[in-house]
């Protein structure tokens, strides 16, 4: 019986998976499990990577649902508050995602607001100065704020410099202007740099109100940015708040491998089970107090791999980041069989199981579905089986061979250098 | 009527060009001789400002506005001190006056408008 179940199970998973409709212009994909809401998130190839000036695409985002031809900035908030939905903008390197969710059925005036802020936004000064600016300060300081995002940010830039190294934030005194975003979105709001993807909402009906509401959107060609290159190197900033941390970091040129994502599973001693510790090999090492984090960041034409090591002492984060390092490199001189297989199991967990939740699978398929491609989890999960013991250790060798990126965020004059701790 | 700007006839007088042309000559008398322009001002800089509306479409003008208006309102200030105009070459002329706050100021209304509207909308789900 159970095997009835599993080969009818197969199947409907397939199918259940997204499918790309290109809707004059714009990219439409739907899925459908049954569940009571339904999301709807405008992608947008407008990351922080495409941005002409620094923060802009940052202020983009928190210029989302503002006043536009169609309602003004507090119409949208009440009216979406009436039908019981969340609008919500996130911002990648890559991509700016706009989401609404809402109840079945409300899909007509959801995508409708959506729709309408891409077409006919005013980017008001007013608007800017009195509602995003302070947003913009707001997070700006939260991340200045939060060492671990500190780090990453710093090793962006250290690791892409520009493009990909370009931060998330907008700069703490910018000299943004509104003719900035506009300028910045109407470039981004091109039809062909749209991708429209829908959960809990069925193909056909997504489709034909995209068509209606992205009638009057601009046609405009896919956004490029220059290809992205590493370069590595090492940067120690103070900060008086927050962890000791230390980010210990590698980069690849090229789309994301699958064993890089198997080295990160590796490496992780997040624990699969409550109150014991992983069974990375990095996991018994760590001094009590410290942490260890992998780090895998795959974009589309770079990844950064690393380890955050955090502790409320230097002295534990610098026991803690030896532990990584040493462990890293014996990964990449060779690993066990069981080892491997676990590694290869855990990957390929995280892969599926970031599917399941609506922000995973924007984040995973989102790209996918913007170049057209076969938005499906089949290629990734094929691809982690391909990986063997030695392509593992290969790729993972190779990776130490480049230049770290080494980032202290903390008590600068205590916490270890790269060459301290092995690199 | 009781609005931060007041009752205007203007929009009504505009719609009848006859009107227009009898009343206008008249208007432009009249506004020159309230004396505000031999003090530098423009109109704009005497609409009442001691309410949340008018204060904040202040806060909505450009940087240059807003240093041009304190500008104004010293200079004024200096003048009335000493109980004399400016001088000629620096009163406001009938072009330069022109109406650089009201956008904002209607704006704002229509802002506490909406604002009032959705605080006091009946649903009716269909």
């Amino acid at each position: 019986m159970l095997a009835a179940r599993a080969s009818r199970n197969v199947p409907r998973i397939a199918r259940s998976f997204a499918t790309v409709v290109d809707t004059t212009g714009v990219k439409v994909a739907a899925v459908d499990y049954n569940q009571p809401t339904s999301a709807v998130t405008v992608l947008v190839k407008g990351g922080s990577r495409f941005q002409t000036k620094e923060g802009v695409a940052h202020a983009l985002k928190n210029f989302a649902f503002k006043s536009t031809a169609k309602r003004s900035a507090l119409g949208s908030v009440r009216e979406s508050e009436l039908f019981g939905g969340v609008l919500s903008a996130s911002l990648t390197r890559e991509h700016l995602a706009l989401t609404a969710e809402f109840m079945r059925g409300d899909e007509s005036f959801f995508i409708d607001l959506l729709s309408s802020f891409v077409t006919s936004a005013k980017f008001t000064r007013h608007e800017f100065e009195e509602y995003v600016t302070p947003l913009i300060a707001a997070e700006t300081e939260a991340a200045a704020n939060d060492p671990a995002v500190r780090a990453l940010e710093a090793a962006h830039a250290l690791a892409f410099r520009s493009g990909l190294g370009s931060s998330l934030f907008a700069p703490a005194h910018s000299s943004i202007t509104v003719a900035d975003i506009k300028s910045f979105a109407s470039s981004a709001f091109g039809k062909g740099n749209i991708a429209v993807i829908g959960t809990g909402i069925d193909q056909s009906t997504l489709s034909k109100l995209v068509e209606k509401g992205f009638a009057g959107a601009q046609a405009g060609a896919s956004a490029s940015a220059p290809t992205s290159s590493y370069f590595g190197g090492e940067t120690r900033l103070d900060s008086h708040s927050g962890l000791q941390t230390v980010f210990i970091g590698f980069g690849t040129t090229g789309g994301p491998s699958a064993e890089l994502a198997a080295l990160s599973a590796h490496l992780s001693p997040q624990a699969s089970v409550k109150w014991s510790k992983g069974l990375s090999p990095i996991a018994d090492s760590i001094p009590h107090g410290a942490s260890v984090q992998s780090v895998y960041l795959p974009y589309s034409d770079a990844t950064l791999f690393g380890l955050l090591v955090q502790g409320s002492s230097t002295a534990q984060v610098k026991e803690a980041g030896k532990a990584a390092v040493k462990h890293l490199k014996a990964a990449s001189q060779g690993i066990k069989e069981e080892e491997f297989k676990t590694a290869i199991a855990k990957a390929k967990f995280a892969a599926a199981s970031a599917v399941e939740s609506r922000d995973g699978l924007i984040s995973v398929l989102g790209s996918k579905i913007l170049a057209g491609s076969d938005a499906s989890l089949d290629a990734t999960l094929s691809s982690l089986e391909k990986v063997s013991a030695s392509s593992f250790s290969k790729a993972a060798s190779s990776l130490l061979n480049a230049k770290p990126t080494y980032v202290v965020v903390g008590d600068s004059h205590s916490l270890p250098y790269a060459d301290e701790l092995g690199l | 009527m009781f609005g931060p700007l007041s009752y205007s006839w203007a929009p009504y007088v505009k719609s009848s060009r006859t009107l227009y042309k009898w009343v206008k000559p008249v208007a432009d008398w009249y506004a020159n001789a309230s004396g505000y322009r031999k003090y530098g001002f423009k109109y704009d800089d005497l609409l009442v400002e001691e309410n949340p509306t008018v204060q904040r479409a202040l806060t909505r003008l450009t940087e240059r506005e807003k240093y041009d208006r304190a500008y104004r309102l010293k200079r004024a200030s200096q003048a009335s001190v000493l109980h004399a105009h400016i001088p000629k070459e620096q009163w406001t002329t009938p072009v330069e006056d022109n109406r650089y706050l009201k956008p904002h100021v209607t704006e704002v209304m229509k802002e506490e408008a909406e604002r009032q509207m959705w605080d006091t909308v009946v649903v009716e789900r269909k």
